[in-house]
C-alpha cells in the first residue's frame, strides 16, 4: 500500500480536479445564459457525468482512508472535511446544470432586457467559489473568512434582482415565463454561494479545529 | 474502549438523528400549515426552532467525528458513521427549507390570497412521509424501506410542475397576483427540494446496504 501522506495528497488532488471542473461548469453556465449559447450549455451537460463519477471516486477514497489508516486529529479533520466538500461540489455542479436548463428555456423565447445586477451576482458567486477552493487548498483562514462576508452581498443582490423581475413581469405579462426563469437563475446562483460558504466553513474547521457554522461558540 | 460502549454510543447517535428528524418534520408540517391558515404566529414559531435544529446538527457532527476518531471503527460501523455525516447535512438543509417556507408564509399573509392551496399541502404530506421513512430505513438499515420512498419523489416533482403551470397561467391572466404567485412557486420548489433531500437519505441507505458487501470483500482480501 502507498504511503498515507501520498494517499492524502492524491485525495486533495482529486478534490481540486473536481473543484476546477465545477468552477468551469458554473462559469460556462452563466456564459451560456448571457450569450444565449446552446453550444456552451451542451458543454456543461457533457461534463456532468465526469463530475458525478469523480464524486463517487473521492468518496470511496476518503472512506477507505478512514477505514484502513485510522487517522487521528488533523488528518481525521481533513478526511471528514473532504467528504463534506465533495458533497458540496457535486451539488454545485448540479446547480450549474440547473442554470443551463433555464438558459436553454430562455434561448427558445424572445430575449428580455439584460439586468445589470445578474452579471454582478454571477461574478461575485464565481469569485466566492474560487476563493473557497483556494482557501481550502492553501489552508488560508483569512481567505475563507472573506467568502463568509461575500455571502451577505449575494443575498442582497438576489433580493434586488427578484424585486426588479417581479415589477418587470407586472409590466410585461407576456414575458412572465422569462421573468420566472431568471428568478430561478438568481436562486441557483445564491445556492452555489451557500455551498461555497460551506466549503469556507469546513476550511476554517480544518485549519483551526473550530466550528464556525451557525455562529456558535467554539465547542472544541 | 469496550465494544459494548461503542454500540451504546451508536444507539445514542441513532436516537439523536431521529430526534432531529422529528423536529425537522414538525417544522415542515407547521410551515405549510402556517401558509394554508395564514397564521403568522405559527410561522414565527418555526423560525424560532431553527437554532435548535442547527445546534443538533453541530452536536451530531461532533459526536460522529469523535466516534470516528476514538473508536477507529471498521467496515459496517464506519459506513454508518460517514453516512451519518451526510444525512445530518441533509436534515439541516431540510430545516432551512422549512424556515424558507415560513418566511414565504409571512410575506404571503401581507398579500391578498390568490388561490385555494390544494397541491402544496399534498406535496408537504408526501415530503414529510418521505423524511420519516428514510430515517427509519437508515436506523434499521432497511434498503427495501428506503427503496419504497423513491416513487414519492416523482409524485412530488409532478405536483411541483402542475403548481408551476397553474401559477404561470394565473399570473398571465391577472398580473396583480404576480408577487404572491412567485412566493408560492418558491414554496413548491422548497418542498420539492425537501423531497430531494429525503431521496438522498434513501439513496445513502441503499448504498450503505451494498457498501457492506464491498467492505467484507475488502476484509477478505487485504492488499
Amino acid at each position: 500500500m502507498r504511503h498515507f501522506v501520498e494517499e492524502l495528497e492524491d485525495l486533495q488532488g482529486r478534490l481540486l480536479e473536481m473543484g476546477t471542473l465545477v468552477e468551469s461548469a458554473i462559469h460556462q453556465s452563466v456564459q451560456a445564459l448571457e450569450e444565449r449559447s446552446e453550444e456552451l450549455a451542451r458543454q456543461v451537460l457533457g461534463n456532468e457525468d465526469r463530475i458525478n463519477h469523480l464524486e463517487i471516486e473521492i468518496d470511496e477514497l476518503a472512506v477507505r482512508l478512514l477505514a484502513l489508516q485510522q487517522p487521528m486529529a488533523r488528518d481525521l479533520r481533513f478526511l471528514t472535511a473532504a467528504i463534506k466538500i465533495n458533497t458540496d461540489l457535486e451539488r454545485m455542479g448540479d446547480l450549474a446544470v440547473n442554470i443551463v436548463e433555464r438558459a436553454m428555456a430562455l434561448i427558445q423565447r424572445p430575449a428580455v432586457k439584460p439586468s445589470i445586477d445578474m452579471p454582478q451576482m454571477a461574478r461575485t458567486v464565481e469569485s466566492m467559489v474560487r476563493k473557497s477552493l483556494d482557501a481550502f487548498v492553501k489552508r488560508e483562514p483569512e481567505l475563507a473568512r472573506s467568502v463568509l462576508l461575500a455571502d451577505d452581498t449575494v443575498d442582497q443582490l438576489r433580493d434586488t434582482i427578484i424585486t426588479e423581475l417581479v415589477s418587470f413581469m407586472q409590466d410585461n405579462p407576456a414575458k412572465i415565463p422569462q421573468g420566472l426563469d431568471l428568478i430561478l437563475v438568481a436562486r441557483h446562483l445564491e445556492r452555489i454561494a451557500d455551498h461555497a460558504t460551506n466549503i469556507a466553513e469546513d476550511t476554517l474547521f480544518l485549519v483551526k479545529g473550530v466550528d464556525v457554522r451557525h455562529h456558535l461558540e467554539p465547542n472544541f | 474502549m469496550a465494544l459494548r460502549h461503542f454500540s451504546i454510543e451508536l444507539e445514542e447517535l441513532h436516537a439523536l438523528l431521529l430526534q432531529m428528524g422529528e423536529l425537522v418534520e414538525s417544522s415542515i408540517r407547521r410551515s405549510v400549515q402556517s401558509l394554508v391558515e395564514r397564521d403568522k404566529e405559527l410561522a414565527k414559531a418555526v423560525m424560532r426552532d431553527e437554532p435548535r435544529v442547527n445546534q443538533m446538527q453541530v452536536e451530531i457532527d461532533s459526536k460522529t467525528t469523535r466516534l470516528l476518531a476514538l473508536n477507529q471503527p471498521v467496515a459496517r460501523d464506519l459506513r454508518f458513521l460517514t453516512a451519518t455525516l451526510k444525512i445530518n447535512t441533509d436534515l439541516e438543509r431540510m430545516g432551512d427549507l422549512a424556515v424558507n417556507i415560513a418566511e414565504r408564509a409571512i410575506a404571503l399573509i401581507n398579500l391578498p390570497a390568490v388561490k385555494p392551496l390544494v397541491d402544496i399541502p399534498k406535496m408537504a404530506a408526501l415530503a414529510q412521509n418521505m423524511l420519516l421513512k428514510s430515517l427509519e430505513a437508515f436506523v434499521r438499515a432497511d434498503a427495501d424501506l428506503a427503496q419504497s420512498i423513491l416513487p414519492s419523489d416523482d409524485e412530488v416533482d409532478a405536483l411541483k410542475d402542475s403548481v408551476y403551470q397553474e401559477l404561470v397561467e394565473l399570473m398571465q391572466r391577472d398580473p396583480v397576483t404576480i408577487p404572491a404567485a412567485v412566493d408560492l412557486i418558491f414554496v413548491a420548489r422548497n418542498l420539492e427540494r425537501i423531497a430531494d433531500h429525503a431521496t438522498n437519505i434513501a439513496e445513502d441507505v441503499i448504498f450503505l446496504a451494498k457498501g457492506i458487501d464491498v467492505r467484507h470483500h475488502m476484509a477478505d482480501h487485504p492488499k
